[in-house]
């Protein structure tokens, strides 16, 4: 019986001696990264693959006589910037459909596991945007790689500056990345039950605000709101949504169960 | 003087209306290896999943170092728990485990990994995907052997390893065990396998515990006698009887119960032969009386 109870005191004194460990939480950044394809190799070959494309259409459509700055002005809708975002939504849910329960079997806690990948995700958020801002300056220095192509320099970027570019894409990243995760923690906890609740409930939401929207009337409020916040206002609200996303992620993920 | 690690009372999982694990209460003391032995489904994962806090109970008591094990990094820094069904990474290779299990697990032996490796030919640089379900087991198996977690589970480790790889785990963890003194809780249902590995038997069957004894008593527990019809049931009288088999004038009835010194010299003159149970054959028995049961009480009524 003493065995035991010393057994019980002493984890007890180690929990409250030391309750934040950095190293049990960077250890499931890590954990992110022994595969480093996932969250930087093929982000990069979808985008190095969309500038590929960008680059070959400006060369076919300059080389058959169109005026080069007609067409960087015809790719400023190009989407294809935005063409990894698609995949890390993915990533942000594999993170935690695959990635949790291995952690769960090696004795990571959920707390610690929730905690490194977010960081893992606002490491990804600063190394894409980073690097999209600065290739959007570089795409201006050449006048579009030298043969007027437009893939960086395109929709909203390059207009307000390096800054704004950095915290647009920034925003945008770590949106997707944690509504990716927040969704999968819901499914873990839930199961299907939880993401039919969680996808009606995010329907009835919309179209009731939509509903409510058109029938008071307030369309043209809502417009000329948007129009007063501008880009960083919306890119903001984007921000915090991540932000609310993360802190959902986390109260749903501290009761989920590995499948 | 020997510390209790794990001690679980009334211990309840339900999923939905199914009761996975109905109130179990046991307690797993340091340094023996456990077998956790039941059917398909009969809730050992559950149970191994549970203790790990991976699953959070319903119902009853758990401590497991002291605490709750969920989500409590002391308690579980101390557990290795690679599932038979457990999930990788997307895009993992064998290397990438290997490469990651040293940050989880403090006593981690990389040289003793690497070893085992080469022992059960695992393919490092093959995406987990690809594997054979025996190589699946392998790298459970390495992943338990080589962390030397104070406390240590396999989930059914023999699955799809042929021979001479479930020769090499026997051998290597009898070795490790010796030198690396842990708490080792081994489930399968695959007994015969194991049956000369384990040093406590926690037999499950429908969430509840029919047998919770030292292996070597449960050994003994049980004898098949054999011979003529007539002298068998004799001899036997009124005994519990727990299998019974026969061929024309001929029987062979296992009993619950072991046979002291006179009874085995009486068995002999009667001309009848005594032979020892295996434990695959005493958990047919037990697991499948249901069945057995139920036969008899519609006869009877």
């Amino acid at each position: 019986m003493t065995a035991v109870a010393t057994a019980t005191a002493e984890p007890e004194a180690q929990m409250t001696s030391t309750r934040f460990r950095p190293h049990e939480i960077l250890r499931i950044a890590r954990l992110h990264t022994v595969n480093p394809s996932i969250f930087f190799g093929v982000p990069w070959m979808i985008l190095g693959f969309a500038w590929l494309i960008s680059v070959v259409i400006a060369a076919i459509i300059t080389g058959a006589g169109a005026p080069s700055d007609q067409v960087q002005e015809g790719m400023r809708y190009s989407w294809a910037v935005l063409s990894p975002q698609w995949y890390l939504v993915a990533v942000g849910v594999q993170a935690i459909a695959f990635t949790f329960s291995f952690a769960l079997g090696f004795g990571a806690t959920r707390r610690d596991y929730w905690l490194g990948t977010s960081a893992m995700f606002v490491l990804v958020a600063v190394e894409m945007a980073v690097a999209i801002a600065t290739l959007v300056q570089l795409e201006k220095l050449t006048d579009g790689w030298w043969i007027g192509a437009g893939m960086f320099d395109t929709l909203w970027y390059g207009q307000q500056g390096w800054w704004f570019d950095f915290y647009s894409t920034f925003a945008l990243e770590l949106a997707v990345l944690f509504i990716g995760a927040g969704a999968t923690t819901v499914y873990m906890r839930w199961r299907m039950r939880g993401m039919l609740t969680l996808l009606i409930g995010a329907i009835v939401l919309i179209v009731g605000c939509v509903a409510i929207t058109t029938f008071a009337g307030w369309w043209p409020q809502v417009v000329s709101w948007f129009a007063a916040i501008g880009l960083v206002g919306v890119f903001s609200l984007l921000l915090a949504f991540a932000v609310v996303a993360a802190v959902a992620g986390y109260l749903v993920i501290r009761r989920a169960t590995p499948r | 003087m020997t510390a209790t690690v794990v001690r679980a009372s009334g211990l309840t999982k339900r999923y939905g209306s199914f009761t996975a694990v109905d109130g179990v209460d046991f307690a797993l003391e340091e340094n023996r290896i456990y077998g956790l032995l039941g059917r398909n489904g009969a809730g050992k994962t559950t149970i191994m999943q549970l203790l790990t806090g991976q699953l959070f109970p319903n119902a009853g008591e758990l401590e497991v170092f002291g605490r709750t094990p969920a989500e409590h990094a002391d308690v579980l820094r101390r557990l290795c728990f690679i599932a038979e069904s457990q999930r990788y990474p997307e895009d993992f290779h064998a290397q990438h485990v290997f490469k990651a299990a040293p940050w989880f697990f403090e006593n981690w032996d990389a040289s003793f990994a690497e070893r085992l490796i080469a022992d059960f030919r695992l393919p490092l640089k093959r995406p987990i995907k690809k594997l054979s379900r025996g190589q699946l087991s392998a790298v459970g198996v390495i992943v338990g052997l080589a962390s030397r977690a104070p406390l240590t589970f396999f989930d059914e480790p023999y699955l799809g390893l042929d021979a001479v790889a479930r020769h090499i785990f026997y051998d290597r963890l009898l070795e490790d065990y010796a030198e690396y003194p842990r708490t080792i809780v081994l489930s399968t249902h695959l007994i015969d396998e194991v049956a000369n590995l384990l040093e406590h038997i926690i037999l499950i069957d429908q969430g509840r515990i029919l047998l919770d004894r030292d292996a070597e008593e449960v050994r003994g527990s049980a004898t098949t006698v054999a011979g003529a019809r007539a002298v068998v049931e004799e001899f036997i009288g009124t005994r519990p009887v727990i299998g019974r088999e026969s061929l024309g004038g001929l029987a062979s009835v296992t009993i619950d119960g072991r046979l002291d010194q006179a009874e085995r010299v009486r068995a002999a003159q009667l001309g009848l032969e005594l032979a020892p149970v295996s434990l695959q054959q005493l958990i047919v028995h037990l697991t499948g009386t249901d069945l057995a049961g139920t036969a008899e009480q519609e006869a009877a009524a």
